[in-house]
This record gives C-alpha cells, structure tokens and sequence, in this order.
C-alpha cells in the first residue's frame, strides 16, 4: 500500500561548537497510511520540529531515508523536493508566518502565485476554504486586522489551497489561548478530513493529541509509537 | 564600555562585510566627487596665480590695458609716479609649438635690464645672447626634458599665421620661484619678441615695484588717476579676484554637482545605520538593562559611523586625486578655449584641501547617522528589547513627510515667485528645494503607487507590492535613486536642449563656406593675426565670391570683460550672421554700418539689462566711448558678455591691427571641400587652419562636448553612489527577510524564483527611482535652463528633448539597478526554507 509519509531509520545530527555532534533524531522508523491523523508530543528541544522539516525536505537526514508519497527525498534534487512541498505538501507553523504585504486572500493564495497558477480557480478555492473557517468577510482585509485565532485559521486555508496529500503542522495552537486553540484544532482536523488529507502535527497538548488517530510521543530523539 | 565598542564592532564588521564594503564605498565616492572638483577648481585658480608669480612676482602692481594692448610710451608716465620704485614693460603672447596641436607657449619679452628676478639654471646668462642673437628664448628645463631640447636647438613657434623661428638660448627655472609656474613660460628680450610677433611700441603689461615706505593702495590710486580709465592699476590680489570673478559661474557648478554626490552618499549611511540598528535593537535594550546610558549607546553607534566615515574618507582622497588627475587635461582645455587662462600644468594640493574632504566624508557619515542614531538611544530598555522594529515608522509617516515635501515645494515656489527672482542664486535654492523634497515625497508615492499594484502572481508586481511593505529601506534607496536621475536627467535634458539650441543658432549664423583662422586660434586670443598678404592672396583665390573678416579682442564694458568683434557688416546676405532677439533686423544692420551703432549679445544685455536704445561705454585707446546700441543677438559666449560693430568702426577708434579670422564665401556650385584642399595646398606655409563649414560646425560641438565632460563624470559618480544603494539596500532585505524568503521557500518557491523576486525589486527600485526622478529631473532642468542658466550666463536655451540620450540613460539606469541587484538576490536565493524563525514575518 502507498505510504504518505515513511521514515527509515532516520537519524540526524548537529555539531557542537566544542567538537563532536548532537543527536536531534536517533534511528526514527515510521509508516503513515494516507488519511491518517498523527499526533506526535514531546518536550522542548526534543527533535519534534527537526521530525517535520525532514518530512517537508526543508532540511535533510544525517543517515536513513524519508519518503513522502514514496518518493525518496535522498533521490531528489533541491528543485524536485521543492516542487513536492509546492505541489504535495501543506505547512502549518507556531507563528503563523503571514505577510503583511498581502490581504488575507493573497495570504492564502501564495502558493498559488509561486506555482504560477495565476487562474481564478486558485482565486475561487480560496474564497470556498476563507469561507469554511468563517473568514468570507475578511477577504480584502490586513492581516494584520486579524486576531491570533483567524490568523492561524488564515495560515491554515494557505496550507490546503493546493491540496496538499500530506499536511505538516508544527504546533498550531502553540500561540493561541485555550478556546482559540480548541476551535483551530477542530477546524483543522476537520478540513484535513474533508480534503482527504494526511495530518502530522506536533503538539505539547495532550488533549488536542488525543483528537488525532495516533499519538507518538518523542523523547531525546528517538520516537516511541 | 570601549572594549565592548571594539569587540562588538570587530563582530559586526566580520558579519557584515558586503554591507561594510557597500557604505564605505558610498562615502568613498561622494568624498571622491568632492575632493576631486575642489581640487580642479583650486588648481585652475592657482594656474594663473602661479604665472602670474613667476612672471609678475616682484611686482607690487601691474598696469594692464583695457584693450589688447598698452602703447609703450605708458611706460614713462608710470616712472614719473613719485611712488614708484621700479618699472618694466611686459610683452605676452601666446604662440603655438609647431606640429603640437593646441599646445601653447606663454611667450613673456622682458627688459633684461630691468631689476626683475630670473631664475636661471646654471650660470648667469650674458645678456648680450638674448639682445644679439635672433630667435634667442629661454625655456624651462621642464620643458626642455619633456621635448628632448637642448641649448642651441631650433624651436618653431607659430604666431597667427607666421611660423616663427626660435631657438634655445638658455634654461628657465620659474618653478624655483612658485612651484606652480606653468612649464610652457618662454623668456625673450622685449624687444626681440616685439619685433617677431610684429607688435612694435606696444606691450600687455607694465610691473611696478612701489618705493619702500610707499602706500601701495595709494600709489595704485595715483596711478590710475594719472594713466587713466584706458587702463588698470592692479595689486596681484586684485588680479586673482578678477580672474576667480570670471571664473565663479564654472567652478559654483562644478561645487553644485560634487555636493549632490555626497548628498546622494548621505542617504547611503543612514539606510545603513538605520539597517544596522534595526538589527541590533536587541542587543541595545541588553546594554541599556545592563546599565548603559543614552550617552553611551550614542557614542557606540555614532562611534561605528565615524569609523566607517573614516575609511571611506581613506578610500576617497586617493580616489579623487586620481579623478582630478584623470580630468585635469579635459577642464584645463576648457579653461583655455573658453576663458582664454592658463593651463593646469602642476596640481597644488595644499592639506586643507585634504582636511576638507575628510571632514565631508566624516561630516556626511555623521549627518547621515545622526537622526537613526539619537532615534534609537532615545529608546528605554523595553521598548528596544520588544519586537518593535522601525519598518512601521516611515510607513506611517509616509504622509507627513509628503506633506512636509510639498510644503518645502510650495513655500520654495512662493519664495522664488514673489521675493528670490531678482537674487543670482536663487536658482540653486530651488533646485535644493525639489533635491530634499523628493525624498521626502519618495514614501507616500512608494505607497501609493505600489497600493495600485493588484497582485496577480509571484512576479515583477509582487516584487513592487513587498517594496512598498518595506518602505523603511525601499523608500531610502528610491530617494537616493531618485536624486541622482534627477541630476542626471536634468542635466540631461539641459545639455540637450542647450546643444540643440546651439545647433540651430549655428545653422542659422556660420553660412559661410569655408573659415580661416590661425592654427589653434582658440589658445591665442587677441594676438593670433592673419598676415595681411595672406588675407589678400585668400580673397583673390579662384572660386571666392566674398570675404568676411573679423577681427576680436577682449575689452572692457566699465569693469566688465566683454568680446568685442568687428566684422564686414555690409557684407551682401551677411544679415543673418546674428540672429538678432531685440531690433529689426533692416534697421539695426544700417545704424551699425553706418552710424557706428553696436550689436550687443544676450548675456550682456541681460547682465546690464541694456536693449536698443541704451548705449554702452567702452574702454578705446583715446579713452571712454559711448555707442549706441541697435540691437541684441542671440549669444552663447561664456565670457559675460559679446560685442559685435562694423569692422570700419572698431579700425577708426582701436586702430589698424591684423584679422584673427576671415570666412569665404564660394561662388555658386563649388564645392567647399575641393576648395578646402586647394586653399591647403596653396598655402600650405602658412600656419593657417582652413576649416569647411561642415568641419567648423562639428569643432564647435567637440569644444562643447568637452566642456560638459566633468558634468558627465560627476553625473557617473552620483549614480554610482545610487545603485550602491539598491545594492546595499537589497543586502539588508536579505538579512532582514530571513523569515519571509523562508516562509516562499516552505511553501514551495524555488531557489530561482526567490533570485526573480530580487531582481524584480532591484528593478522596481529603479523603475520607481525613474518615475520620481524623472519629475525632480524636469523641474531641474527648467530650473537650470531659465533659472540658474539665465542668472549666471544669460542665455537663451529652448527646451529640447533629447529621447535618444534619455532612452540610453534608462536603460543604463535599470541596467544598473539590475547588476546591483545580482549579488543580493543571490544571497536570497541561498536562503533555507529551515530559517523560519519564531517571531512573525
């Protein structure tokens, strides 16, 4: 069966300053089905964010593989593992990472735009999906305008306008107070699930982790399922 | 607090080294402009004071005429001055070195006998060398090494037409006297040198030696009230003055255009301090909650500025030597073709001329720091720890400081309109005005214009809109940008208009066929004569219908240098020579012929507000006259002024004296170039120029070409110090944009997409540099045409448009924008998408 995401004995590590190096993953193995929901949890400075910037080719492993949609990014060039992120891939960050050069619409129809996609279909889908987290009135707006909730429901319409088949979100609710937190956790659960989509996200939430199909929890870099 | 400055500021530059480079650059260049102009400008003073010293530098006075020359019988009424010590007559004349174009001789005669200071190298020379031999010159040993001569060698000068035979009698060191004396100054007996140059009984110059315990100021009084208005009694202070008042207009322009470089660098160091302090506000509100003062962290910033400041000074004074080095021969050319002084041959490069520069590299640095600086050490300690960051302030300002720009526009246009019309300068306090406004308006047209821009895709529009959300960098670099088109288009555009202007007045007044003239005229003045069987001989030659003949000299309006011309005004068709401004053209043309009545140019007539009707004073050998004025013609002459009368008139009140020039008109169907040829080689003797009318025409245009050289230097550099700009701009938005060049990364924008998008706002910067410089350089050049122009020259100028050289110069200007954005996008596009940071983007 096709694998979303698979981690074979992924290992990575940093240098030190005083020599030698750190351990940030240590020998991760993992297979998730599409359309499945995965939680993963764990302390500060555990390797939970380096787990994702593997699986989104935005940093490569030390030794192992990593493939997405059974692509091995070990086989890929830069570009190839660029234009996976742009065309199979949705990020979903802590800090919401909106641009305040654009309106809340063009936020979400960014990638889009890097795709060249310049059609009104990208237009309409991101009108449909402003729409479905209860932002259609504050399509022309600043982002600026928007409080920390709508932005993150902002960041996460951007995720999923090109339907993205694997979602990758690095604590979502991280910067939100707990009722804004609840309601993106379930817009975003929710619209994953509308769209088919795979969902990994990290947590320190052990509520919004329990939402999930699966929970991993992660400790000094090794990954326990 | 000063280890910390070091270790901090070794840090800072290691990281930062591309920006280091760009900033000191930018004060290297604008130090550049500076030094370089002032050391032209000093140095075209000093070449006249430094022969001026070597030849007159015993001298208390100088009796010098108000016409070409003074009858030698002056000689005894100055020796009659109860006040006056000693006296001697000076003979000057400048003569061309055969086969060495426009390389002129100062050829001095002098009264070996008078008590006057000869530097000779070697032995004493005996004086009956000089008196006995013909031919018999000293030269200087400079030159002598530089042509390969030694004593004995034969020289062969031209004077006008004649070829003159000269030979080496003896070595001439003036540079022991001043070191600035030109190497090209020739020794002669007076006598001799009268008798060569056919001048006999007249010379240029009477040296006055004041008796000891004599008040010279009242010895000069006595003097002049005994010699009378014919002449001037001058101290060699006075001379200096005269010579700097004629040159004040040139050397004021060429100061304007250095100044805007630096302006230009100004805004350079404050996008880079503020850039740098954005930066570092951390690290400040560190420093401030660890104890430090508002008065230490200034000192730390403004410190690292004048540190910078300093090292582009360093850079800048060896750069500007070498630029002056590099355009002496350029302004030194045009200080002779158009005001008829001394070539530059030495640079005099005193230390203050040094300490100046410098302080304009430290002193711009530091006016450029100063208001991020104080900005920033304001701030407590929370405020520089938060996340504020001051991308927002001119954002928010932006229509402010529109407002402030359009009142400095407004109050500046009033000003001009109602009070500052009549003052000489007021032109350049306009053109300040529209130079500080636009970059006061450059935020709120940034916004607005990019506000437009619906965005559409990941392209050349995206690139704008993120300009216009950066406004605290982009606004900064599309000002200067902007500055510097609109030098460069306003000089432009001036330049264009003025040439094309010229070119219509030439077609329309030099209709003659061919021009003979003596060989490089331009260099020689008032002395270069056509020999008069020469001129007989041309107007008998098969094919010549007609002849014009002028004869010119520089006289004297009151106090004012006016070129004064006589010429065949009866001339058949010869009415169009003048394109006439003021009179009727049938009128004006017989009270000249024959009443006596004059033609005045422009730029007198402005100067003096004189038209047809007034008269005008001139200085004649039998004294003050007065002529009438018939009317005024269009005059491009730089001298202050032009005079034209019959030549019948100018021979009856100056004399008989040889024509400096005569024009041939052709017989019907000959063609000019065959007769050129012909001309050539039947006088081939002759130290004659013999130009078609077709080759007179281009002459001009390659004098006027030169003249504007330094201008387009000048214009070179500023834009220089602008695309700097957008690279040092570009360089801090790939440091600062981290996060958002991250953010394009992560959600799928390719290496070569973020290069595109760096090269689209290096373009957009120069798009929108071109669009607001292209108001500011219009303005200027309606300023400069009938504001400056008309103020200090009179002239003149139709506005002309000159698209191929606009075209040219905005392609060069993206070209540039473009090249300066190479480095930075290349930086941005090595950006990972793994340096998304915490904080928002």
């Amino acid at each position: 069966m096709t694998r979303a995401l698979t981690f074979e004995n992924v290992s990575k590590t940093y240098a030190l300053a005083s020599g030698g190096s750190k351990y940030a993953l240590r020998s991760v193995s993992f297979g998730v089905s599409p359309g499945r929901k995965v939680a993963i949890v764990g302390r500060s400075g555990s390797g939970k964010s380096t787990l994702l910037h593997l699986a989104a080719g935005i940093d490569g492993p030390s030794s192992g593989t990593v493939r997405v949609l059974e692509r091995d990014f070990n086989t890929l060039s830069e570009g190839e593992r660029t234009r996976m992120r742009r065309d199979e891939i949705g990020l979903i960050f802590q800090f919401f990472h909106l641009l305040p050069l654009l309106s809340v619409r063009d936020n979400v129809r960014l990638p889009a735009m890097i795709a060249g996609d310049r059609g009104s279909a990208a237009r309409s889908r991101a009108e449909e999906l402003l729409e479905r987290v209860g932002l259609a009135d504050r399509l022309d707006d600043a982002v600026q305008q928007l409080s920390g909730g709508e932005m993150q429901r902002v960041a996460i319409c951007r995720a999923l306008l090109r339907r993205p088949r694997l979602l990758l979100a690095d604590e979502p609710t991280g910067n939100l107070d707990d009722e804004n937190g609840r309601r993106v956790m379930e817009l975003l659960l929710a619209l994953t699930a509308d769209e088919g989509a795979t969902l990994i996200y990290v947590t320190h939430s052990r509520d919004f982790a329990s939402q999930a199909d699966a929970v991993w929890e992660i400790h000094s870099g090794e990954l326990q399922i | 607090m000063i280890g910390y400055f070091c270790k901090a500021l070794g840090a800072h530059l290691r990281r930062g080294r591309s920006l280091l480079l760009l900033t000191v650059l930018g004060v290297a260049l604008g130090v550049a402009s500076v030094l370089s102009i002032q050391i032209i400008n000093l140095n075209a003073l000093a070449a006249f004071e430094g022969s001026m010293q070597a030849v007159s530098g015993d001298a208390d006075l100088s009796v010098l005429g108000r016409m070409p020359a003074l009858p030698e019988s002056l000689y005894v009424d100055v020796l009659a001055e109860p006040g006056v010590q000693s006296a001697w007559p000076l003979v000057r004349v400048r003569a061309v070195l055969d086969g060495h174009e426009d390389f002129f001789l100062d050829i001095v005669g002098v009264d070996f006998f008078a008590p006057v200071r000869v530097p000779w190298q070697g032995d004493p020379v005996d004086f009956s060398q000089p008196l006995g031999q013909s031919g018999w010159a000293a030269f200087t040993p400079q030159l002598a090494a530089k042509m390969g001569w030694r004593i004995g060698d034969a020289v062969t000068v031209s004077k006008g037409s004649q070829r003159l035979p000269l030979r080496v009698g003896a070595l001439v060191d003036f540079q022991r006297l001043t070191p600035l004396a030109s190497p090209k100054l020739v020794l002669m007996d007076i006598a001799q040198a009268q008798h060569l140059l056919g001048r006999k009984g007249w010379v240029q110059q009477i040296d006055v030696v004041v008796a000891e315990g004599a008040d010279v100021d009242l010895v000069r009084q006595r003097l002049q009230a005994r010699l009378g208005a014919a002449v001037q009694v001058l101290t060699p202070a006075q001379r200096t003055r005269q010579t700097a008042g004629l040159l004040a207009a040139f050397r004021l322009n060429l100061t304007a255009l250095s100044l805007i470089s630096l302006f230009v660098g100004l805004f350079l160091i404050y996008t880079s301090t503020q850039a740098s302090l954005v930066r570092r506000r951390a690290e400040f509100g560190m420093l401030r909650s660890l104890g430090a003062t508002r008065g230490q962290l200034f000192a730390l910033i403004v410190g690292e500025v004048v540190l910078l400041g300093a090292l582009g000074v360093l850079a800048g004074l060896p750069l500007g030597y070498w630029a002056a080095q590099a355009n002496v021969e350029r302004v030194s050319a045009t200080l002779t073709n158009l005001y008829l002084l001394d070539e530059i041959s030495t640079l005099k490069l005193p230390p203050w001329l040094f300490g100046l520069a410098a302080l304009s590299g430290i002193g711009g640095a530091l006016a450029g720091a100063l208001i991020p600086a104080l900005d920033m050490s304001r701030r407590n300690a929370r405020a520089l720890l938060s996340d504020f960051t001051l991308h927002e302030k001119i954002g928010s300002l932006a229509p402010q400081l529109g407002a402030l720009g359009t009142t400095v526009l407004i109050l500046t246009g009033g000003w001009y309109t109602w009070l500052g019309r009549t003052w000489q300068p007021a032109g350049f306090v306009l053109a300040i005005a529209i130079l500080s406004a636009l970059p006061l308006l450059t935020p709120l047209a940034i916004r607005t214009l990019t506000g437009w821009i619906a965005v559409r895709g990941f392209g050349l529009g995206y690139s704008l809109k993120s300009l216009g959300a950066r406004l605290q960098n982009s606004a900064l670099a599309v000002a200067s940008l902007a500055i510097a088109v609109s030098m460069l288009l306003g000089i432009t555009l001036m330049v264009g208009s003025f040439r094309q202007t010229l070119q219509v007045w030439i077609r329309t007044t030099v209709q003659a066929d061919i021009y003979i003239a003596p060989l490089a005229w331009r260099g020689q003045g008032d002395e270069a004569f056509l020999a008069p069987d020469l001129v007989r001989a041309l107007r008998l030659f098969p094919g010549v219908q007609a002849m014009d003949r002028l004869r010119g000299f520089v006289a004297y309006a009151d106090e004012q240098r006016v070129a004064l011309a006589g010429v065949d005004i009866g001339l058949p068709g010869g009415s169009s020579r003048f394109a006439l401004l003021a009179g009727t053209p049938q009128r004006v043309y017989r009270e000249v012929r024959e009443n006596g009545a004059v033609l005045i140019g422009e730029t007198l007539a402005r100067r003096r507000n004189l038209w047809p009707g007034d008269s005008l004073d001139l200085y004649t050998p039998a004294g003050r006259q007065s002529f009438a004025i018939a009317g005024v013609y269009y005059d491009y002459s730089p001298q202050g002024g032009a005079v034209i009368m019959d030549l019948q008139t100018l021979t009856a009140h100056w004399g008989e004296a040889g024509l400096n020039s005569v024009a041939l008109y052709l017989e019907p169907d000959r063609d000019a170039e065959v007769v050129v040829d012909a001309l050539r080689a039947a006088f081939a003797d002759a130290a004659i120029e013999i130009r078609s009318n077709r080759r007179l025409r281009q002459e001009a245009f390659a004098i006027f070409d030169q003249t504007f050289a330094i201008t387009r230097l000048l214009q070179g550099i500023s834009l220089l110090i602008a695309v700097c700009g957008i690279a040092l701009m570009l360089l801090v938005q790939a440091r600062e944009q981290v996060s958002e060049l991250a953010l394009y990364r992560a959600v799928g924008a390719t290496r070569t997409q973020l290069f595109g998008f760096f090269i689209g706002k290096g373009m957009g910067m120069g798009l929108l540099g071109l669009l607001l410089g292209a108001g500011g350089g219009i303005l200027l050049a309606l300023i400069l045409v009938f504001v400056i122009n008309r103020a200090y020259f009179g002239w003149t100028i139709q506005l002309y448009w000159p698209w191929q050289a606009i075209v040219q110069q905005v392609l060069i200007i993206l070209l540039g924008a473009v090249a300066a954005s190479l480095y930075p996008a290349l930086k941005a596009s090595k950006t990972p998408a793994m340096e998304l940071r915490r904080e928002d983007v």
